[in-house]
């Protein structure tokens, strides 16, 4: 059964099958939680806070309307309302920080993951909006008009605005590695 | 197509969303141009390490994660089964049936409406939408609150305690299941944290009271402790007396009473 199906008859009373959607959505939406905040254990918590605020405005959702989006939609008001509860902290993966200074062996493998340390903290260092619609677009797969729902904006300035968080997370890649594709 | 155009087409071509005809003109263009060639050169050694950040996330929820979920689903459907309206019968309204009576009844409501839109008392703005809908997420915390004080497990109980503190208008109900759970409940953690809730009820006159009479009851010393700290906090000299007895009470955890000695002096000191 589709999720929006689903979701209609969890807003008609049937709330049990509320747990449907947990299992197909839970992990995108602590995958979201966790690349914006960095830490597990607030994430958990707050993908919790989602599936609460479903139940709490399942009589919110439209039967026309992408459940996916509507689902990021609370998701974004959950982290805007963590964000206004405490400063905005990005913590920083621990490993990252060690990164500069250490010694390159030339194994293929551990540059790879160097090379992902160095994009999580360029990832890190970025504007909450530019991370918030790269990891829409590369880690959760939504498609630009599921991202164009969440943020109520065109498909078109979805496009535009995945191309300037990729070209902006691209310049501080490279800065930090010190070496840029010729 | 302009370099611009093409390079904000990139991202999509990399995840292979673009379709047969814009592929064939980004590739035609990148035939062309330099620049672009090193921006889509640049922009895929990016894209593909983030494939390397995604599979090193560990997304894999804990095990206690779904068990939560259920317990909040439980605790809510609990709420909803008891505040379930009993199905009533079909009101009937009178109404007439004639066109002219319709009119002149129609007339008279607009009327009525007017005179009563020009007297009534205004509100100040007050939305009365909004204050239903906040009034029902208020309803919503304190059924899953009450609902989840009764669990069975102490990690419920505890969420539940946890729910009661989103409410922003303490409800008496929620205040009776907190004094409850500090007087009775069988977790040192969950007694712990319900005396950390009741903060929010300190304007009540009894709760002070409640608070100084389940001391002698508890069997923790910590639990003792935070009682003590909290009638403190909240400044409630009227439970002075008692302080005193407890602090003198030998029967008492020594901790305990030093405990009640230091508020008796904290509560002089600001007077």
């Amino acid at each position: 059964m589709e999720d929006e199906q689903v979701m209609w008859e969890v807003r008609e009373g049937a709330v049990g099958k509320l747990e449907l959607l947990f299992d197909r959505h839970h992990t995108g939406i602590l995958r979201y939680f966790q690349y914006l905040t960095s830490n597990r254990t607030l994430s958990e918590d707050l993908a919790q806070e989602v599936f609460f605020r479903v139940l709490k405005y399942r009589q919110s959702y439209q039967p026309d309307g992408n459940f996916r989006a509507w689902l990021y939609q609370i998701a974004r008001n959950v982290f805007a309302d963590q964000l206004g509860k405490q400063k905005p902290e990005v913590a920083m993966p621990e490993e990252a920080r060690e990164i500069r200074g250490a010694e390159t062996p030339p194994d293929r493998e551990f540059q790879k993951k160097q090379e992902a340390l160095m994009l999580r903290r360029a990832l890190a260092a970025m504007p909450g909006d530019k991370r918030e619609v790269l990891i829409m677009s590369r880690f959760l797969d939504l498609k630009h008009e599921e991202i164009a729902a969440v943020l109520k904006c065109e498909v078109g300035t979805v496009k535009v605005r995945v191309y300037r968080a990729m070209r902006d997370l691209s310049d501080r890649f490279f800065a930090l590695s010190g070496e840029r594709v010729s | 197509m302009n370099c611009e155009r093409i390079r904000e087409q990139i991202p999509e071509a990399l995840a292979g969303r673009l379709d047969k005809t814009a592929r064939e003109a980004l590739v035609e263009h990148l035939e062309g141009c330099a620049g672009c060639r090193t921006e889509v050169a640049e922009l895929n050694a990016v894209w593909r390490g983030l494939e390397t950040v995604k599979a090193g996330m560990d997304a894999t929820p804990d095990a206690g994660a779904k068990l939560r979920f259920q317990e909040m689903l439980a605790a809510y459907q609990a709420g909803m089964a008891s505040v379930q309206p009993v199905a009533s019968k079909p009101r009937v309204v009178w109404f007439p049936t004639r066109p002219v009576w319709q009119a002149a009844m129609a007339a008279g409501l607009l009327v009525c409406g007017i005179l009563f839109g020009r007297f009534l008392p205004q509100t100040g703005g007050s939305n009365p939408e909004m204050a239903q809908l906040r009034d029902q997420v208020e309803n919503l915390h304190q059924m899953v609150a009450l609902s989840m004080l009764q669990q069975q497990s102490p990690s419920a109980r505890m969420r539940g305690v946890t729910y009661s503190e989103k409410i922003a208008q303490p409800d008496p109900q929620v205040l009776d299941a907190l004094l409850q759970a500090v007087n009775h409940d069988s977790n040192v953690n969950v007694r712990l944290s319900a005396v950390d809730a009741l903060q929010k009820f300190a304007t009540e006159p009894e709760v002070a009271r409640a608070m100084m009479n389940s001391i002698a009851g508890q069997e923790s010393p910590l639990v003792q402790i935070a009682l003590i700290d909290m009638l403190v906090q909240l400044k409630a000299r009227g439970v002075a007396p008692d302080l005193v007895q407890i602090s003198k009470n030998m029967q008492m955890d020594e901790m305990v009473r030093q405990r009640a000695a230091w508020a008796i002096h904290k509560m002089e000191a600001e007077r």
